[in-house]
């Protein structure tokens, strides 16, 4: 990973660079996501990628040396250092753009990032405006550079993260406004940051709601399963990381749509725009495929945020010992067998799976509680993820044992907050 | 002056020369014979010509050169990058062979190629301009293939503008400059072989045509590089190496003493040659076409180009350019009657671009003007 972000400078300096990330904002409407359907019988997509392409994040710290030594006027040292990294990533656009300026320098004087000369930036033949995809290249330049400038304090988490089991060994964190998707190792001593990549998100930007509406999901989401590149087509790159859009709590707002997945990138471009997909997660496929070889599928949750609120850790114990004290009058009430005192912790509009209303369930409930036979319960496994926006709410996963049982099923609990009280309105076993 | 009248002067300005050195009018001959077959757009006959005397002349560089040159003319590209690769082998020194090999490659869309060749010409000679030109076109058009790798464009309509660079024609152009840019190209090849043994710094004027020239001081051409290894042997020579050794004795050289030419005419004169060196340099910096060719003679046609192709090349090469700067050094003048010579050190840079070359300016006075009839770079 790069390092000092303070050392970075863009190689045009005192430039303006139009964003586009701030707009990440807000409206609606789209179209359907297509993943299923697209796949190539035998095709291997991995193949095609270069040695020098397999390591994740180099070329963006390559790209970044450039631009410090533009930035420091040793253009010499930065054309050569283009010219390695264009060869060696033809199709990332920002190493062929850098290396335009820096041939161009070589004849006349630059004026801003991307100095494209109007016959280029004018062609009229291209599929695309030329400028539009100048001005994708400019933003997705500045929010690598900006996500590099503004690194996380050492040792900081998202504030999502309340607690994460030892079961979950990784756990994956987007910053939208910086198109930043940020990896996490669990370790004995807590989460740590061991990765961060550039990620593109919906044409339309974020805060997913209806089904096409080229939008990214806000939320807390878990990696579903793996889809191999071989069995995808080219557009998806290394491969594919579904999550589980719709989350319980999307689907108590009503939001549909399906599909979304961290995904890699086509054969021609090494990386998208910064809000290019129809709603999924896109990164450089040496980067999706580092995620694909490392993450496990169904315990590695995924936040994604507008914005990253970074905390260490130990700030976040007294709502972890709040929230565990809670949960754990859950657990004492349905050891005992309490029904009454059990069913007060469900929301009175709780569904579980098949939209199973409370009625249906308290039933299972019951059943639950006579089977223990007074054995008492034990929660292992917990992990809390926090989520606030307009509600406060907890995504709870913990595996359910019973006193003298070996195991016990994995259950994933929705809480919202009303007042001071923390209610269940969606629960279910995962595993 | 009319194109019949500058011939005489040249003709007579060689034969002095020849005369004056010694040195046998041979190859002399056959280079401009070979130059004017070029020249007069017969590059087959050229090349027949070359090829003939390079049967008896196996090493001769020039010859080779020229060979080069009507097989790039001919479209015998393939032969011609094989004639200049073996010329950059065995006179790695020479930037000419370098430049007009990246003038093929460039030609071929072999951009990498052409650029290397390009870098190895300017490392051979550092003010070697014409490679610095071609040079920055290639690094334009470089920029825009990238350019449009980094758009997705498919580049068709851009990729297949290929740059247009200069071929050099001669060797030993005289110049450091674009071959253009030097007056008198055909005399200055022809005179040579006489005045390669000069050493090093020796743009200074020999001193024999003043007997016969009328014409502006004629400047035997400087070598970029003048390494003894590019004096083809004369034919007499008892040279055991025959390139290698110059066997004309090295002609003591005139020394940059031009300067203790009798200055005769008033000291205004010189004054007023200064004035025309800064006014041709300040149209030159502020991209003043009219005030720029204006600085130029109506007789002053450079090399093989016609006037109006010089003019539209220094266009090209002005016009547009990322601001210009040129500047004027170590400025020394020489008038003799109606002609004077300047010479200084030129500093150019536009972009990243900085060169430093010498230059030299011949000038006549016409109707109280002085006007360029002569430039080379180089020395």
């Amino acid at each position: 990973m790069p390092g000092a972000g303070s050392a970075l400078r863009c190689h045009a300096a005192g430039l303006a660079f139009a964003l586009a990330a701030t707009s990440l904002a807000a409206h609606a409407q789209g179209e359907k996501l297509r993943h299923i359907g697209q796949a190539k019988p035998g095709k291997t997509a991995r193949a095609a990628t270069s040695p020098a392409a397999l390591r994740d994040g180099l070329a963006e710290t390559r790209l970044v040396e450039v631009y410090r030594l533009t930035g420091e006027g040793r253009t010499r040292e930065a054309l050569a250092k283009a010219e390695s990294l264009a060869r060696d990533y033809p199709n990332f656009q920002l190493a062929q753009l850098a290396l335009g300026d820096l041939l161009a320098a070589r004849v006349r004087p630059l004026r801003q990032m991307g100095d494209v000369p109007a016959p280029v930036a004018g062609d009229a033949a291209a599929p695309r405006p030329a400028a539009d995809v100048l001005g994708e290249l400019r933003a997705e330049s500045r929010q690598r550079t900006d996500a590099l400038r503004a690194r996380p304090p050492a040792g900081a988490v998202p504030a999502q993260f309340l607690e994460i089991a030892p079961r979950s060994r990784h756990a994956i964190a987007v910053d939208a406004s910086r198109s930043r998707l940020y990896l996490f190792e669990n370790t004995g001593k807590g989460l740590e940051l061991v990765a961060d990549y550039y990620a593109s998100v919906g044409k339309l930007g974020i805060e997913k709601a209806v089904e096409g509406d080229q939008r990214t999901p806000l939320g807390i989401y878990y990696i579903t399963s793996r889809l191999d590149a071989a069995k995808l087509s080219d557009f998806y790159g290394a491969g594919a990381l579904p999550i589980n859009y719709p989350s319980p709590l999307d689907l108590s707002r009503g939001k549909t749509g399906s599909g979304i997945w961290l995904h890699g990138t086509p054969p021609d471009q090494f990386s998208r725009a910064p809000l290019a997909t129809d709603g999924c997660l896109a990164l450089a496929n040496p980067d999706l495929d580092r995620i694909l070889r490392t993450v496990e599928p169904r315990t590695t949750p995924v936040v994604i945020a507008r914005q990253l609120q970074w905390v260490q850790p130990q700030s976040l114990q007294p709502e972890r010992q709040k929230f565990e004290s809670v949960l754990d009058a859950w657990r004492a009430a349905k050891s005992r067998g309490d029904m009454q005192r059990l069913l007060a912790f469900y929301a009175p509009g709780f569904e579980s799976y098949g939209k199973m209303p409370l009625a249906d369930w308290s039933r299972g409930l019951e059943a639950e509680a006579r089977a223990l036979r007074g054995r008492e319960l034990q929660l292992k496994d917990k992990s809390y993820l926090r989520w606030t926006d307009t509600a406060d709410t907890m995504v709870v996963t913990f595996g359910e044992v019973a006193a003298g049982a070996r195991t016990g099923p994995v259950k994933r609990q929705y809480w919202m907050r009303q007042g001071n009280q923390w209610q269940i309105f969606f629960e279910g076993v995962i595993g | 002056m009319k194109p019949v009248l500058r011939t005489l002067p040249r003709l007579l300005r060689w034969i002095a020369l020849s005369a004056a050195l010694g040195a046998p009018l041979a190859h002399a001959d056959d280079y401009a014979d070979i130059t004017q077959l070029l020249r007069a757009g017969k590059p087959a006959d050229a090349l027949a010509k070359a090829d003939q005397r390079l049967s008896a002349n196996p090493r001769d560089p020039q010859l080779r050169f020229l060979r080069g040159v009507a097989q790039a003319d001919s479209g015998k590209q393939a032969e011609a990058v094989t004639t200049f690769t073996r010329l950059t082998e065995d006179y790695p020194e020479l930037p000419e062979p370098y430049n007009n090999l990246a003038v093929l490659y460039a030609s071929q869309n072999q951009l990498d190629k052409a650029r290397t060749a390009l870098e190895m010409a300017i490392r051979t000679n550092p003010s070697y301009s014409t490679a610095h030109e071609n040079l920055g076109d290639i690094y334009a058009k470089l920029a825009s293939q990238a350019y449009n790798k980094a758009l997705q464009l498919d580049g068709s309509n851009a990729n297949s503008v290929r740059p247009k660079l200069a071929l050099i024609r001669d060797l030993f152009s005289a110049d450091g400059k674009a071959a253009s840019a030097s007056g008198a190209r055909p005399a200055a090849t022809a005179a040579r072989p006489a005045a390669a043994p000069a050493p090093v710094p020796a743009p200074a004027a020999a001193p024999a045509p003043k007997v016969a020239a009328p014409t502006p001081a004629p400047t035997p051409a400087p070598a970029p590089t003048p390494a003894p290894a590019l004096a083809p042997a004369p034919a007499p020579a008892p040279a055991p190496t025959p390139a290698a050794s110059p066997a004309p004795a090295p002609a003591p050289a005139p020394a940059p003493s031009t300067a203790n030419a009798p200055a005769a005419p008033a000291a205004t004169a010189e004054k007023d040659v200064v004035r025309a060196v800064n006014a041709w340099a300040s149209a030159w910096e502020s991209q003043d076409m009219a005030g720029y060719l204006g600085a130029y003679d109506s007789s002053y046609a450079p090399g093989k180009q016609s006037r109006a192709a010089w003019e539209k090349e220094r266009r090209d090469r002005i016009v547009g350019r990322a601001k210009i700067n040129v500047s004027v050094n170590d400025l020394r003048v020489t008038v003799n009657g109606n002609k004077a010579q300047a010479r200084f050190r030129q500093g150019y840079s536009s972009g990243s671009y900085n060169v430093n070359s010498r230059k030299t300016l011949d000038l006549v006075n016409h109707g109280g003007r002085w006007v360029i009839v002569r430039e080379s770079t180089g020395g």
